[in-house]
């Protein structure tokens, strides 16, 4: 391992937390306390965004609790209790400058999630929700290279434009690694499981995938199809192409994709409602 | 350890004797002057001198709580201390150390077995709010559970007999096939499942409006909670812990919904996934006079629970 990859792993061991963006945060704070109807909004608020969703995980599995495989956000919700996810939520250090940037990788990963599901619950596979959470989270890497790398970052973007390349290979120039690799270390050092883990670490490269493949290939088919959607912003705007690991994997058909793809449409017109709901709470002062 | 509130309540809790000190200290003046002031606060305090059967005095009467005096020379004091320490039976009762300041850098504070010290000479307004503070202490973590922290046997008789006559209930809680689970797939697993069936009673308990939860030990546990609440709670408990047990098998067995282990008999056998019975006993039926009657109605309940497959739970609906 070279010296930016050691410097950067390092980085990582010494995250504990990352910061949210306000809108989350203040929904979060408005709700009211023992509610039935406010827990299971805490519950879509919390999934809706990578960060919380990863420390809230992070939490559940960490020794203290003593619970070894805690992959959703519901189980999480369930072990933990209500109050202390509403504590470390509402406790989130948030982005101090709303910059373009981490509302479109907010809305990416948040599609990528809803999109995961959707393609799950399709081809009748088992834990939607795991899914869910590890399409949601596959992106976690660009929020720590954005926040503690943040001059690599910006050499990053300069060379998406200049060579027009991926953004995971422009990493890889400036870096040295990707942000799957990071996300994946991330993960590991945060003690989320495997099913979570592997899809971070593989969505470029479904192949890779030893143990969880199928959820891999869904958050990799996820992130290819909410990319093409035009929905958010993952950094580059560069669609690729469906791996056939994924193809093969899932067992795919043409049918199949021009039926996801249309659901898709409606779907994303939820999530851009909700999206944009939460980003007028940005705009308005706290409660 | 008896249940109590203080020493200093003790005018409430006239009937229960008195809550009893031991000094163990070689100086006799102080001893004496200690024993008074105590006994002055409503405890009960003897002197004990350093002596070769010290030990065997604490053996056959244990005190509730033992003073030291550690500030003469040599080591017979931290001797006395560690092997009381030793058993565990005297591993709960609280010692207190006094002290004198000049061995501070000295005394050996990692390895003496003590909870708490009293700076000599004697302030005694400070030595009454240890000795306070040391039964809240213990009372708080005595008696909870290592494994889920949750209160145990002591507390929960005690909530128990709080809950007589009220319009709540004592819900008996137990895992159905847990001991399969335990031996074919490890102690570790078996006690992350009772960690996690503790956290979703202890969390469901609270939201439902707080109440009481208990770990018996093993799979069995309890809490009370109101009577307008126990069946919502109990479905919730149910609904969460069937949630939960999904992540703990893999997608095999639960399209099978059995796995092969070894029954009670230890023969072979299709042992099914893991689910909870609950039994709830309302205390305010005459039926139930004593803490006893509670557990031998549950008894009966969680048969009826247990008859069909899966998760359930029974509220006796026996009137008087």
């Amino acid at each position: 391992m070279d010296e930016k990859q050691t410097e950067l792993k390092k980085i990582i061991m010494d995250t504990k937390t990352l910061p949210t963006l306000p809108g989350v945060i203040n929904k979060l704070s408005a709700l009211s306390d023992n509610d039935k109807s406010s827990v299971q909004e805490m519950a879509r608020i919390v999934s809706s965004d990578q960060v919380l969703s990863a420390r809230i995980l992070r939490l559940a599995n960490s020794p203290s609790y003593g619970f070894y495989r805690v992959s959703t956000i519901s189980n999480a919700m369930i072990l933990l209790g209500v109050n202390v996810v509403k504590s470390l939520a509402i406790s989130s250090s948030i982005f101090e400058v709303m910059e373009k940037n981490s509302v479109g990788l907010w809305e990416h990963s948040l599609g990528t999630g809803v999109v995961s599901n959707m393609i799950a619950k399709k081809l009748g596979l088992p834990e939607c929700e795991e899914i869910a959470t590890a399409g949601l989270l596959h992106d976690i890497g660009k929020v720590i290279i954005s926040l503690k790398c943040s001059e690599a970052e910006f050499e990053v973007r300069r060379i998406i434009d200049e060579k027009q390349i991926y953004m995971w290979e422009a990493e890889h120039e400036i870096l040295g690694t990707d942000h799957a690799e990071v996300g994946c270390w991330l993960a590991k050092s945060w003690f989320l499981p495997d099913k979570l883990t592997e899809p971070i670490a593989c969505h470029h490269n479904v192949e890779a995938s030893a143990n969880h493949r199928i959820k891999t290939s869904v958050v990799h088919m996820a992130d290819v199809l909410i990319k093409a959607s035009g929905f958010g912003d993952s950094g580059d705007s560069f669609v690729p192409l469906i791996q056939q690991a994924a193809w093969d994997a899932l067992k795919l058909n043409e049918q199949i994709i021009a039926e996801l793809v249309e659901e898709l449409e409606d779907k994303l017109v939820e999530v851009k409602n909700f999206s944009l709901e939460l980003q007028q709470d940005c705009d308005a002062p706290s409660p | 350890m008896r249940s109590r509130t203080s020493a200093l309540n003790y005018s409430k809790t006239a009937m229960l004797p008195p809550l009893r000190i031991s000094i163990v200290s070689s100086d006799a003046q102080l001893t004496s002057h200690l024993q008074l002031r105590l006994q002055s606060r409503g405890y009960q305090a003897t002197g004990v001198p350093y002596s070769g059967g010290i030990l065997g005095l604490f053996y056959s009467d244990p005190p509730d709580l033992l003073i030291i005096d550690l500030s003469a020379d040599g080591t017979a004091g931290t001797t006395t201390i560690t092997a009381l320490r030793s058993d565990s039976f005297f591993s709960t009762i609280p010692i207190i150390g006094l002290v004198s300041p000049a061995v501070y850098d000295v005394f050996p504070w990692e390895t003496s077995p003590l909870d708490d010290f009293v700076t000599l000479p004697l302030d005694f307004g400070e030595l009454f709010s240890r000795i306070a503070l040391s039964f809240s202490r213990i009372r708080r973590i005595f008696d909870n559970n290592p494994l889920t922290r949750l209160p145990g046997n002591t507390s929960i008789q005690r909530a128990i007999e709080d809950a007589m006559g009220k319009p709540l209930a004592v819900c008996y809680v137990d895992i159905n096939h847990f001991k399969p689970y335990n031996d074919a797939f490890g102690f570790s697993h078996g006690d992350e499942v009772l960690r996690m069936l503790a956290r979703i009673m202890f969390n469901a308990v609270r939201d439902a409006g707080g109440g009481f939860c208990g770990h018996i030990g093993g799979d069995d546990f309890v809490f009370v909670t109101s009577l307008a609440q126990v069946e919502p709670l109990c479905r919730t408990i149910i609904d969460h812990f069937d949630q939960i047990v999904q992540n703990l098998f893999d997608e095999a067995t639960k399209r099978q919904g059995y796995y092969n282990g070894t029954n009670r008999k230890g023969e072979m056998e299709k042992i099914p996934l893991l689910s909870i019975a609950i039994a709830a006993v309302p205390m305010n039926s005459d039926q139930i006079r004593h803490v006893a009657k509670v557990a031998e109605v549950a008894a009966e309940l969680k048969k009826l629970a247990k008859e069909a497959e899966g998760s359930h739970y029974v509220v006796d609906q026996r009137k008087g």
